[in-house]
């Protein structure tokens, strides 16, 4: 099918919308970008602080087991039993010895190393493994791992470099401004599954001329508006995005009255929910991150999230947010966290805008996968810019998209 | 197992204040939902995960009635959302225990959505679990924590439970 799909005339100002349904591209961007040369968000380390201690996840469509093997050490295995392929750990999190698949009681060690075969040698001299069956060439599969800052990251492909050069050293420096080596700790998970294209997540969060004009919460209460000093940066391939803002407050000016949805007479009953207090160096109070292509890794005044994005098929992704603070947050900042949540999440007043926006967004694109959007806001150039009046960061991902994807 | 009536409990008022907090918000009346709250209260609606881990983090949550006037607010002026139709299914009443501190209930909840051209769907399966008290001449939640055993919520959840 994709050999009829091709890029319009337009190469950075368009993007057709067939990329958000055709099964064909999507099968593709799995193999090419989720099972590629890329890392993929899998978890806190603090979500498995001992031996033994795992969770479980999903990358691209795989599902996989994140343990930590040793003290050190923390392995990514493929959940899919090497006999037969049973997605044998059906838990969300726990703690094991040795991994045991029901159906014939396979069992492997925390790397993914069978242990052992039941009846191997048969029963009674009966049936059994072959002679040349070798339990060393048949363990789980076992992705590459980096744990970088609290941060577990896997990647199928041995081509990948490494995390920090994956990120290029501008996006090391932005990585690190939040997860700068402090321990992190879970405060709590929202799961949502959106219908829609997991890119339109990655787009939405790539587009900070939204930002100013759909969330009235933002706007209205200063928290994010197109007046403010802002930026949005790029790494060297376009993959990579951050959208950094300075929170100014509640005032209406010139830039307001192009924003038909603000509400200059809107007082909160109880502002505990903006009662945000500086932590990070810079002036900035809004970073945030999109690594291509499974995560966004959100600073938003005091809350701090990374929201995993779990393709579920060409019109839908599942989206994992895990909350998390500093393990040293005194009791009062973790409770100011917890509220600040209020904006995020399925419920967030400001992340449910985005939740129903990209779902309705797939509704339009996906009826007339011939036509294209429009991606021209800010010009047709690739490149940081110090404003959010852009989409930028749009063109970028899809320079490196459809390089990756040879279109 | 509690015994059961128990003593001093009017399970008819009881009833009575779900009857009403279920009517409004179904009728989206939602500008009558902060004051089935004291002034000082703890609204959650939380995902169980949460809840069993001892987290307190929650997808909607509010500690006083002006949050949840907030709450109100963000929906009906701030929000952007497509139309849609709650419909709340409580299963019947559990007093679990009345004290000083007022009367702990529990009862399960469905919350289904229905959207345009769409068919019906469950948005929370959740157990609430409240804390009633007498308030001004009147009962009212001092907390109402709704742990809904949902993974995935579809899409958002945007009105109240």
């Amino acid at each position: 099918m994709s050999a009829r799909r091709e890029w319009p005339a337009d190469t950075t100002g368009r993007v057709p919308f067939w990329v958000y349904s055709d099964p064909e591209i999507y099968r593709q961007e799995l193999d090419r970008i989720w099972y590629g040369p890329h890392w993929l968000y899998c978890a806190l380390e603090a979500e498995m602080p001992a031996v033994g201690d795992f969770k479980t996840t999903t990358l691209g469509e795989r599902p996989v087991i994140v343990i930590r093997s040793a003290e050190d050490e923390i392995s990514v295995l493929e959940n899919r039993c090497a006999h037969r392929g049973v997605k044998f750990c059906q838990a969300r999190s726990g703690h094991a010895k040795d991994l045991l698949c029901p159906y014939h009681q396979w069992a492997y060690d925390l790397n993914g190393n069978l242990l052992g075969v039941p009846f191997r040698r048969g029963v009674r001299r009966q049936g059994g493994m072959p002679a040349d069956f070798d339990p060393a060439q048949h363990g789980l599969r076992r992705l590459r791992v980096e744990v970088v800052n609290g941060v577990v990251w896997a990647s199928f492909s041995a081509e990948t470099p490494s995390f920090r050069e994956y990120l290029g050293e501008k996006f090391w420096k932005h990585y690190t401004r939040v997860y700068d080596g402090r321990k992190l700790e879970v405060l709590g998970y929202n799961r949502q599954h959106i219908a829609a294209n997991w890119k339109l997540m990655q787009e939405n969060i790539k587009d900070p001329y939204h930002a100013g004009l759909l969330h009235v919460f933002f706007v209205t209460f200063g928290l994010f508006r197109a007046d403010q000093k802002s930026a949005v940066d790029l790494d060297e391939t376009g993959r990579h995005s951050v959208l950094i803002s300075c929170k100014g407050e509640q005032e209406v000016n010139d830039v307001t009255a192009d924003m038909k949805n603000f509400q200059g007479d809107l007082r909160l009953a109880d502002p505990r929910i903006l009662d945000v207090v500086k932590e990070f160096p810079g002036e900035e109070t809004v970073g945030m991150i999109t690594v291509f292509p499974s995560v966004i890794l959100q600073q938003q005044v005091n809350s701090l999230t990374t929201r995993q994005i779990v393709p579920t098929g060409p019109v839908g992704f599942d989206f994992h947010w895990t909350h998390w603070c500093y393990a040293d947050d005194p009791p009062e900042m973790r409770l100011r966290r917890t509220r600040q949540a209020n904006l995020f999440g399925p419920a967030g007043f400001v992340s449910a805008d985005d939740g129903e926006v990209i779902e309705m967004s797939q509704q339009g694109c996906a009826a007339a996968p011939d036509e294209a959007a429009l991606v021209v806001m800010g010009g047709r150039e690739i490149a940081p810019t110090d404003h959010m009046v852009t989409e930028t960061a749009i063109r970028g991902m899809y320079r490196y998209w459809r390089e990756v994807m040879g279109l | 197992m509690t015994a059961f009536p128990i003593a001093g409990v009017d399970r008819l008022a009881v009833q009575a204040l779900y009857d009403a907090y279920y009517g409004a918000l179904d009728d989206v009346e939602l500008e009558a939902w902060p004051d089935f709250f004291t002034q000082a209260c703890l609204y959650r609606v939380i995902p169980r995960e949460n809840f069993e881990r001892g987290y307190t983090l929650s997808t909607m949550q509010a500690e006083s009635r002006g949050m949840l006037q907030d709450r109100v607010t963000g929906l009906t002026r701030t929000q952007m959302y497509a139309p849609r139709y709650y419909r709340r299914f409580p299963s019947p009443l559990r007093i679990v225990s009345s004290d000083a501190e007022g009367t702990r209930t529990r009862h399960n909840l469905l919350l289904v959505q229905t959207l345009i051209d769409r068919p019906t769907e469950i948005v929370l399966s959740a157990v609430c679990h409240d804390l009633i008290v007498e308030d001004a001449g009147r009962l009212r939640f001092r907390e109402r924590i709704v742990v809904f055993d949902s993974e995935m919520i579809p899409n958002s959840l945007v009105y109240p439970a």
